[in-house]
C-alpha cells in the first residue's frame, strides 16, 4: 500500500473535520435563510417598502450557500484522500469532478475559463485519489502556463481499455514550458504522460 | 401528500439546523418532533413510533448508524433518512446496507428532504430496500 506522509493525514484529518463543521454552518444559514422566505410567503399579503430587497438578498444568499457547499464538496473529497480505502484505487470521474472545482479558481486568476468534461459513469483506475488529484492538478498547472487573457482550456475525460485518459488542450496562445513534463511522468507513475505539442495527455490505469 | 398525518422523528445535534427545520415543516402542516442526541432518540421512538427518522449521522456519543441498527431491529418498519457527510458516501452507503431508505446530505434542500419523506411513508410493506 502506498505510503501517505504524517502530514499529508495531519491536514487530511484536520481539514474533513473542519469542513464538517463548515457544512452544518451553511446548512443553519440555509435553513435560517428558507424560514424566513416561508415566513415572507406566509404572509404574502402584508406589503412593506423593503420586501423586494429581502427577497433578492433572501435568493443571493441561498446560491451563495450552493456555491459554497459546492467548494466544501470537492475541499473534503480532499481531505479524504489519505483514507487507507482510498489509497489504491478511486473513481477517475468523480475525482475528476473535484479536480475541475479545485482548480477552477487558479486557473481564473490566470484569465482563462476551464471547460472541463466528464462522461456521467464511473471510470476506476487503480490509483490513489490523492495521487490523481496531484498530478490532475500539476498538469493543469502546466498547461494553463501563464494563461491568456479571455482564453479556454478545455479537458476530456474518455474511458478506455487498459487506460482512462485525461486530455488537456493548453488555451490557444499558451506554449507550456516542456521541462515539466518530467516532474509530471514522475508524478503520474503507473501511469504515463503523453505531449504532441498542442494536447496533453494522462494515462491512469483501469482498475480491473 | 397528507402532510398533517405524518409522524417524524428529527435527530441532529446542531440544535439551530434542527430546530429550524423543524419550523420550517411546521409552516408546511408538519408536526415534526426534534431531539438531540442517539439515546433521545430511543427513547422518543420507545414513547411514540415514528414513520419515519431523520437522523444526523455524526453526533456526539451514540453515532446515527447505531440509532439506525438500534431503530431497525426493534422496529423494521420504521424507515430511516440519513443525513450525511459530503467528503465520502461510505456513511450513507452503510447506512443503507444497515436498512436506511435514503441519504442526503447537508445543507439540504427541504423540497427534497419532503419528497423524501413522502416516498419512506408510500412505500409498500415487505418491499426491500435498494
Amino acid at each position: 500500500m502506498p505510503e501517505i506522509p504524517k502530514e499529508a493525514r495531519f491536514m487530511g484529518t484536520v481539514t474533513a473535520q473542519t469542513m464538517h463543521e463548515m457544512q452544518n454552518i451553511l446548512a443553519i444559514i440555509r435553513e435560517s435563510a428558507g424560514l424566513i422566505g416561508d415566513i415572507l410567503k406566509v404572509n404574502s399579503r402584508v406589503d412593506f417598502k423593503h420586501k423586494p430587497n429581502m427577497e433578492r438578498t433572501l435568493e443571493n444568499i441561498t446560491f451563495q450557500v450552493d456555491r459554497g457547499k459546492g467548494w466544501l464538496d470537492a475541499t473534503s473529497r480532499l481531505a479524504h484522500t489519505p483514507d487507507t480505502d482510498l489509497l489504491e484505487g478511486c473513481d477517475l470521474t468523480a475525482y475528476s469532478k473535484t479536480l475541475a472545482k479545485l482548480a477552477d479558481r487558479y486557473v481564473r486568476l490566470k484569465g482563462t475559463a476551464l471547460n472541463f468534461n466528464v462522461p456521467s459513469t464511473a471510470l476506476p483506475v487503480s490509483m490513489g485519489a490523492l495521487q490523481v488529484l496531484m498530478s490532475g492538478y500539476r498538469a493543469l498547472q502546466w498547461a494553463v502556463g501563464a494563461g491568456m487573457k479571455d482564453g479556454v482550456m478545455r479537458v476530456d475525460l474518455e474511458g478506455g481499455t487498459d487506460f482512462h485518459i485525461l486530455t488537456i488542450c493548453p488555451p490557444e496562445g499558451v506554449i507550456p514550458d516542456r521541462e515539466g513534463i518530467a516532474a509530471l511522468e514522475t508524478m503520474l507513475e503507473p501511469g504515463r504522460v503523453e505531449w504532441d505539442g498542442s494536447r496533453l495527455q494522462l494515462f491512469f490505469p483501469v482498475q480491473r | 401528500m397528507d402532510m398533517n398525518t405524518w409522524n417524524i422523528l428529527l435527530v441532529d445535534d446542531e440544535v439551530d439546523f434542527i430546530v429550524t427545520l423543524a419550523e420550517r415543516l411546521e409552516l408546511r402542516g408538519v408536526n415534526a418532533r426534534v431531539v438531540h442526541d442517539g439515546e433521545a432518540a430511543l427513547k422518543a421512538v420507545a414513547d411514540n413510533v415514528p414513520q419515519v427518522i431523520v437522523l444526523d449521522v455524526m453526533m456526539p456519543g451514540m453515532k446515527g448508524i447505531e440509532v439506525l441498527q438500534k431503530v431497525k431491529s426493534e422496529h423494521p418498519k420504521v424507515e430511516v433518512i440519513l443525513l450525511t457527510g459530503q467528503g465520502k458516501t461510505r456513511d450513507g452507503i452503510e447506512g443503507m446496507r444497515h436498512g436506511a431508505f435514503a441519504y442526503l446530505t447537508k445543507p439540504l434542500d427541504l423540497e427534497e428532504l419532503i419528497r423524501t419523506i413522502d416516498e419512506a411513508i408510500r412505500l409498500p410493506e415487505g418491499t426491500p430496500h435498494a
